[in-house]
């Protein structure tokens, strides 16, 4: 290759830089080397660094995901810590699906959540809220200027959870319209989050099939009590 | 002990909003990390992703989980060089 053709190529390259393609299999090759690089910084010699760059990272983000959920720096700097344990002793739970900042920020999210959840609602007991019977749908209509329609729906949603869901579905529910998250309302129950939910999923689902077949549907309900 | 008018309107928003949901809260949470990725950088949902979505949509705990999430992200920028 003589000069003029290496000078012809350089000047082409440099007027029609080549484009910059991301295809999937880059992110791919990006995200495992994100991988290689944290969880190798976190288990290799100079893990203390990384632990530490960790947990600046996450209280960073957790001082402000908290802030308007009643967390404040001190509680960031708390969970923060948690995670970064919790962290450490899944690093082989993460399967490089994604960053591996978005995945520790995940669990991390989720620790700070539960916590407050828990706080906020240590006191309360499922008795206190099924007081003299779970899930108990009164009409709430005005006396006077109740609208027909509403009463009927009221009365038809009032028949079906009386005559569809079990006594454990119509305290969990009952539970959540008073603001008790799942995961509180499993330890309460002696079950788990994902049973509990699946408990009133399909409570959800039984008031929706029947309502449905009483020829209301959720549209007429959204206009109804709008 | 009686609905509040709140409860009720509350009762017939979830039931409003039911859907079929295939995920539980522990795989929703599996993914949440990717799926967080995917609605920050506003890429198309793959089937596994849409039933992520779902299963948000139908769960008051995970909804709120996410949010807090996006929050965190968007507050460290997750950057590539993170």
């Amino acid at each position: 290759m003589n000069v003029q053709v290496l000078l012809d190529v350089r000047f082409q390259f440099c007027n029609n830089p080549l484009p910059v393609l991301r295809p999937a299999a880059m992110e791919v090759f990006d995200m495992v080397n994100q991988q290689d690089e944290w969880v190798g910084r976190l288990t290799g010699p100079n893990r203390d660094d990384a632990i530490s760059e960790l947990r600046a990272f996450l209280v960073r983000g957790l001082t402000k995901s908290m802030a308007s959920r009643g967390g404040g720096d001190a509680f960031a700097q708390d969970i923060a810590q948690d995670a970064v344990i919790r962290i450490l002793d899944s690093l082989d739970q993460f399967a490089g699906r994604s960053k591996f900042t978005t995945w520790a920020m995940t669990i991390a999210t989720r620790l700070a959540i539960s916590e407050l959840r828990r706080r906020r609602h240590q006191d309360v007991s499922l008795d206190s809220l099924a007081n003299g019977g779970a899930l108990q749908i009164e009409d709430t209509t005005d006396d006077g200027n109740a609208d027909a329609a509403k009463r009927d729906a009221l009365s038809t949603l009032r028949q079906l959870v009386d005559e569809t869901l079990t006594d454990k579905q119509k305290i969990a529910m009952q539970a959540m319209l008073n603001g008790l998250a799942i995961e509180e309302i499993a330890s309460r129950l002696g079950s788990n989050r994902n049973a509990v939910y699946k408990l009133i999923h399909d409570a959800r689902k039984k008031l929706r099939t029947g309502l449905e077949k009483a020829g209301i549907t959720a549209e007429t309900l959204a206009d109804l009590f709008a | 002990m009686s609905l509040s008018k709140n409860q009720i309107a509350k009762l017939l928003q979830l039931i409003g909003t039911t859907k079929e949901d295939s995920m539980d809260c522990e795989c929703c949470f599996d993914r949440l990390a990717e799926f967080a990725e995917a609605e920050l950088e506003g890429r198309s949902l793959c089937e596994a992703m849409m039933a992520v979505r779902t299963h948000i949509e139908s769960c008051p705990c995970c909804a709120d989980e996410f949010k807090a999430l996006l929050d965190g992200l968007r507050a460290i920028g997750n950057t590539d060089d993170c």
